[in-house]
């Protein structure tokens, strides 16, 4: 069984299965969320730590994930130490070869398979469904789990629960209901991790960004 | 950082002294882990001596957290300093782990 990552897993979250493609809603901050994953399971294995200041490197060695280690070279070679939001906005301006890294290796992982689909007959572009859905619906079940359950969440959910806040999928999962009944336990996750809070941070700037463009066309 | 423990009954006291963050987190992870065997359920963690949490070290005591709960029993901390209360206050940590003033108070919301 392969092990997604946190940015995996995110992604998978985000497509819009009848599509194959990042659910519109989220493609605003898609890079956000992604850079956000890979900082969080660098986080998760040790490799980089965080406190109110700063993001720092604890241990530089490989992960053996080509992605990570990208990220956790770049982050050593930083002389000077930034918080983790200012990361994430720099890391997120990738936000295209990032979203196609990860659809790559979830389709080298058999989790995804890429199809050339045509729209109005000429043109052609390539979709991303699932193949089993098993992912998608495991981690939604273990989001619905930090939400209606009382317990401590461990550090892996609670990211995940940080990333599907902050990307809107959270709201897409949950009924109105759902929303106003979770609503304070949401915040009360989210809040305990720190990357979790700057991605939420980022990733509402970069809706704000986007709301202050469009306004001079509404 | 240095941890030391007192056993008094299905309760133990940590007393944690230096920094919590990823490189001694680890060492919090196995203080827990030795401190919930034989039937122990209940974790005081004295602060006074801490002077920085990061991330990790965070997350450690969370993890304690959820050990304690599953065994049936519960984490309470006390005496923190200014900058790990600031920690605790931005993430909300009070909300899940019980944060006291003194030990006979951690001891009161353990129910010990």
């Amino acid at each position: 069984m392969t092990t997604l990552t946190l940015a995996d897993e995110i992604v998978v979250l985000m497509l819009d299965d009848a599509i194959g493609e990042i659910t519109p809603g989220c493609m605003n901050v898609a890079g956000v969320a992604i850079a956000g994953g890979i900082l969080m399971e660098l986080a998760l294995r040790e490799n980089i730590d965080t406190d109110l200041k700063s993001l720092f490197v604890v241990n530089p060695k490989s992960t053996g994930d080509a992605l990570l280690d990208d990220f956790l070279e770049e982050i050593t070679s930083e002389t000077e130490r930034h918080p983790s939001a200012w990361w994430i906005d720099r890391l997120s301006t990738r936000h295209t070869d990032l979203v196609e890294r990860i659809l790559a290796r979830l389709v080298s992982a058999g989790i995804l398979r890429e199809e050339e689909r045509r729209f109005l007959w000429v043109f052609s572009r390539r979709a991303y469904p699932q193949v089993s859905g098993r992912e998608e619906r495991e981690a939604k079940a273990r989001l619905m789990s930090v939400l209606f359950n009382d317990e401590v969440p461990n550090p892996r959910d609670t990211l995940l629960l940080g990333l599907a806040n902050s990307t809107g999928v959270l709201s897409a999962i949950l009924s109105n209901e759902e929303q106003d009944r979770c609503a304070a336990r949401i915040e009360e996750v989210v809040a305990l991790e720190e990357i979790g809070r700057s991605v939420g941070l980022v990733a509402n700037q970069v809706r704000d960004a986007m709301t202050m463009m469009l306004a001079p066309y509404h | 950082m240095e941890i030391t423990s007192r056993i008094d009954g299905d309760l133990v006291h940590l007393n944690v002294a230096g920094s919590i963050d990823a490189s001694t987190s680890p060492d919090v992870e196995q203080a827990v882990h030795a401190a919930l065997g034989g039937g122990r359920r209940r974790l005081i963690f004295d602060m006074r001596q801490v002077d920085y949490i990061s991330s990790a070290g965070l997350r450690a005591l969370l993890v304690a957290a959820k050990k304690a709960k599953a065994a049936g029993g519960g984490v309470a901390v006390f005496g923190a300093q200014a900058d790990v209360q600031e920690v605790f206050s931005i993430s909300g940590f009070g909300k899940i782990v019980p944060i006291a003033a003194s030990d006979a108070e951690a001891r009161e919301k353990l129910g010990a």
